[in-house]
């Protein structure tokens, strides 16, 4: 189950070996009709370009390389001792965590993924992260508390940030795992809306706390 | 794509159908399903081909100039990141399980019977074209766009992928019912509404976009109402409407690659008469079928103006203007051309001879232009991404 995913990151950080290596898999067609697989796996197998194309902005190729050894493999990555590129979206907590309700399905859908492809995440949602300090440019217009969605996965972040817009981007090196995703204790409060219409209940206040970084959890409990 | 546009009538003199080849495993698989139910098939298909003012379209566009405008080549400065970004999500491919069917639907599809029968097939028919009209669209960009910019011929690729399983879905729901969309005869029968490309980016990226406003509404009504799931494809409309949301994701890409089509005053105009004809065509479309949307415990205004007012806020983050649909006038408005339609419908199924039909229709016409055009001229609410908006400087995040 976990080749998609090396594939997708094999490509963004232009690694044609893994590109190869995988096209020899056997194609998995899904139980419903879907006609392009077959197609869309021929012709990538064709065009190398799409693999060996430059990334433009984000994604730094070191940083990359690491997420490509951390998804194609089930080896716990070596986390110590190598520093590691984060990249992360930011913006306040209501926004994040309260108003955002896809934002919410997104989280839910990736960790599900995770489970069945039995990959170790690397997204975490951070309350007041320590990091913004080193961020003078991003807290001069950030409302506090201010919540970030961090990851070791440069172009899922890019996604996340053409997905809700309005946020900060930025990334940062770090060496730990505990170091990166350091916060400062805040409680959150969010008033209820107004006016609800939508003809359902809003998502529960916490649906985040599974997406806290490892040990936060406790605390919250 | 799992809404409709269509208040434009498709260019009838636009004759060339586009050069789909039914891929031989989707081709099977129809075959199959329409022996399944050998008496109706045709029936169904029929029923489907009835163009309507308000019927789902297949679109068709300017491949060539398609072609120019994301060729890597041509535009050395295309940023490309969020393409790679987008292309690594969908080869993520997050539903590949997801459409598994199993034996609920067909026990649940024989206890719908009566008036909700025929309403449940129609609302699977007009779902399942059209996915199928994304299918359709998709695959051909992934073909034409292959060679200039291969990064976003393969979104369209996967996008099509979607698209053809969700149809596919939809067209197994309708097996329960004992019927089956002959799709490869709908792909060529029907008629093709031709927009320029950036037209097509505005009308598929609402079209997905309040797809999954429609979907998500639905899915988390039942889950808190979970009397009113008659039929079990809703439970799967949560994990389904995040490949819509994705895919308007991209078109939210394509159009901030072509930042021409969103900067100036002319985007303005175009983005408001996009967001009014999607909004008005569904409204008019679902208080036609006020009866399904009851018999899933919807309200249909009201479930219609939650998926507006948020697929506006959606759209305000693109768009450079969107329409005020909060102000209680829009939604005056709205319900004013209802009325209108409803008069028009009866007309149509009146007695009268053509040509009465026709004077009796003109006043009626008239009228709906005018509420159309006076909710285009309310003021508009300015929008946009933060990547482009000039109002960006001022934003506290």
């Amino acid at each position: 189950m976990v080749y998609p995913a090396a594939l997708s990151v094999g490509s963004c950080a232009g690694l044609p070996p893994i590109e190869s290596e995988l096209f020899k898999r056997p194609l998995r067609i899904s139980p419903s009709s879907s006609s392009s697989s077959s197609r869309s796996f021929e012709r990538r197998a064709k065009t190398k370009e799409a693999a060996i194309i430059r990334s433009v902005s984000i994604p730094p190729p070191r940083a990359v390389a690491v997420d490509s050894n951390q998804l194609g493999s089930s080896d716990p990555p070596p986390q110590i001792e190598e520093s590691k590129k984060y990249y992360f979206v930011v913006a306040n907590a209501k926004f994040m965590l309260d108003e955002e309700e896809h934002f919410k399905e997104l989280m839910s859908e990736r960790i599900r993924l995770y489970g069945e492809r039995n990959r170790e995440q690397d997204f975490w949602l951070v309350i007041e992260p320590k990091f913004l300090d080193k961020f003078p440019n991003i807290t001069k217009r950030l409302k506090r508390p201010a919540v970030a969605l961090v990851s070791t996965n440069g172009p899922w972040i890019t996604f996340m940030k053409l997905r809700l817009d309005r946020v900060l981007a930025e990334s940062f090196d770090s060496e730990s795992l505990e170091e990166a995703l350091a916060c400062n204790p805040t409680d959150l409060r969010f008033e209820k809306p107004e006016n609800w219409v939508a003809p359902y209940p809003k998502y529960e206040f916490g649906w985040w706390e599974p997406f806290l970084p490892p040990g936060s959890n406790k605390q919250k409990a | 794509m799992a809404a409709e546009m269509a208040l434009l009538k498709p260019i009838s003199k636009f004759n060339r159908t586009p050069t789909f080849q039914p891929n031989n495993r989707f081709k099977t698989s129809i075959i199959r399903m329409s022996s399944a139910a050998p008496t109706k098939p045709k029936k169904a298909a029929k029923a489907a081909i009835k163009e309507t003012l308000l019927a789902p379209r297949f679109y068709t566009t300017d491949f060539d100039e398609m072609e120019t405008l994301f060729n890597t080549e041509i535009n050395k400065n295309l940023s490309q990141s969020e393409f790679e970004a987008l292309l690594q999500e969908f080869k993520t491919d997050y539903n590949q399980t997801h459409f598994v069917r199993n034996k609920e639907f067909k026990e649940a599809a024989d206890k719908i019977q009566g008036p909700m029968r025929k309403i449940f097939v129609e609302f699977l028919e007009r779902s399942c074209t059209a996915e199928f009209s994304g299918f359709l669209l998709y695959k051909e960009l992934g073909r034409r766009l292959k060679k200039t910019n291969p990064v976003v011929a393969e979104i369209f690729s996967l996008m099509s992928r979607d698209e053809a399983r969700h149809a596919g879905f939809l067209n197994k729901g309708l097996s329960d019912f004992n019927l089956a969309l002959d799709l490869g005869f709908l792909t060529k029968a029907r008629k093709y509404t031709f927009f320029k490309p950036k037209f097509i980016f505005y009308a598929t990226y609402l079209s997905e976009k309040i797809g999954y406003w429609r979907y998500i509404t639905i899915y988390r009504h039942l889950k808190a109402n979970p009397e009113y799931q008659l039929y079990p494809i809703f439970k799967y409309f949560e994990n389904w409407c995040q490949d819509e949301n994705r895919h308007g994701d991209f078109f939210s890409a394509l159009m901030k690659a072509q930042p021409q089509f969103l900067n100036d005053w002319k985007a303005k105009l175009w983005s408001r008469f996009f967001c009014l004809s999607v909004y008005v065509t569904m409204y008019l479309n679902d208080c036609q079928r006020t009866a399904f949307y009851e018999g899933i415990g919807l309200d249909t205004k009201e479930f219609d103006m939650h998926v507006i007012i948020e697929t506006n806020r959606t759209t305000a983050r693109i768009f450079p203007a969107v329409l005020d649909v909060e102000n209680p006038e829009f939604k005056a408005k709205l319900d004013r051309m209802v009325e209108i339609n409803q008069k028009l419908i009866a007309v149509g199924e009146s007695e009268d001879i053509p040509l009465v039909k026709n004077l009796k229709r003109a006043p009626l016409i008239a009228a709906l232009a005018s509420e159309l055009f006076a909710a285009y001229l309310m003021p508009p609410v300015e929008s946009g991404s933060v990547d482009l908006a000039e109002f960006e400087p001022q934003l506290v995040y």
